[in-house]
């Protein structure tokens, strides 16, 4: 019961936060990029980085049992294309606190939130699926993508999809590997993420802050394909992306 | 350039850039072969190069209601006679 009540009493606080982070605090300064000439996503990309770097300060003091090992290969990604599993609805929102400059797919669903759903799209976020086959706004995201990743900026995908539920690597959307040949995006950085499904679980509401544990992010490897060799298969990159992440996973 | 120049053409891009042979002109690409909006992404740029020109955005939009090779061809036949149309004004 007490640990219900701990759980209940910090998903409250975690809540209160993000929704007053978005709303509240941080607003000011996203009006204020939003009208600024130049370099909204940028900044807008800068603001979503800070205000989940300060969520995640607070998960670590509301969490103490919870132990955080991001590797410093991880943190000092720049200019790539990041390939990850999938465990938690946090997942996306760590490797936001992670990086500066990042982009990434998100739910469709999201994009429809007020608010939330308008600095999605200002951040330059590529809704996941699509009513039609040709959407505008893609097109120029993707086309623009790689002078994105030439500028510093991290591309993170979970091609996954889905949060997997048995702790097993799930199948792969190829998508995320199509994006990565359309850019010619290289190196692939393969990161693992471990336990963040324990503090958060998938079909859960509430934090689960008194177990012990360990949430590591680490480098699995790093992929550098030659997409106009005559070796090059898609199929093959999926597959070397999924045995360095079934590799970390079996450890 | 003739609808049937055009329609090998597409047919080609089918094939090199998506390994799909033969495709039906009328099926649904989603649902028969699992193309994708990565792939409509891919697509595009492979007409802007066949047609050495990027398409404007009002053009991109027109792509929106594509579902079928059909529906490609019909899209790429009216860029091309745009693009005849400026180069003879």
């Amino acid at each position: 019961m007490r640990k219900f009540f701990y759980d209940f009493t910090v998903t409250v606080i975690l809540w209160i936060y993000y929704i007053a982070g978005f709303l509240v605090l941080f607003s000011p300064f996203y009006l204020v990029a939003f009208f600024s000439p130049a370099g909204r996503e940028e900044v807008f990309q800068r603001l979503n980085h800070r205000l989940h770097r300060q969520f995640f300060s607070l998960v670590q003091l509301l969490a103490p049992n919870v132990k955080w090992h991001i590797s410093e290969e991880v943190k000092a990604l720049r200019s790539c294309m990041i390939i990850a599993n999938h465990l938690s609805l946090l997942d996306p929102i760590l490797l936001v606190s992670l990086f500066e400059k990042q982009k990434t797919i998100v739910k469709s669903d999201y994009f429809k939130f007020p608010v939330f759903g308008w600095i999605l799209r200002t951040s330059g976020y590529i809704p996941s699926k699509r009513e039609g086959l040709f959407a505008v706004n893609m097109i120029d995201q993707i086309k623009n993508m790689k002078d994105y990743l030439t500028t510093g900026g991290n591309f993170f995908i979970f091609p996954e999809g889905t949060r997997s539920r048995t702790n097993r690597i799930g199948s792969f959307d190829s998508g995320a590997f199509k994006i990565a040949r359309l850019c010619h995006a290289t190196p692939i950085q393969v990161v693992f993420i471990r336990n963040t499904h324990k503090l958060f679980p998938p079909g859960r509401f509430l934090f689960n802050t008194c177990e012990e544990n360990v949430i590591e992010v680490e480098l699995a490897g790093s992929l550098e394909p030659d997409y106009e060799g005559d070796a090059f298969s898609l199929d093959g990159l999926m597959a070397e992306a999924r045995l360095l992440l079934e590799k970390k996973a079996v450890l | 350039m003739t609808r049937e120049e055009i329609k090998t053409e597409i047919l080609n891009i089918f094939s090199r850039d998506f390994e799909i042979e033969k495709p039906g002109l009328d099926d649904d690409l989603r649902q028969s072969y699992e193309f994708d909006s990565v792939d409509a992404i891919e697509l595009l740029m492979g007409i802007e190069r066949f047609l050495n020109s990027e398409l404007t955005q009002d053009e991109k939009k027109m792509a929106l209601e594509i579902r079928t090779i059909n529906h490609i061809i019909d899209y790429v036949d009216g860029l091309v006679r745009v693009r005849e149309r400026e180069a003879h004004a």
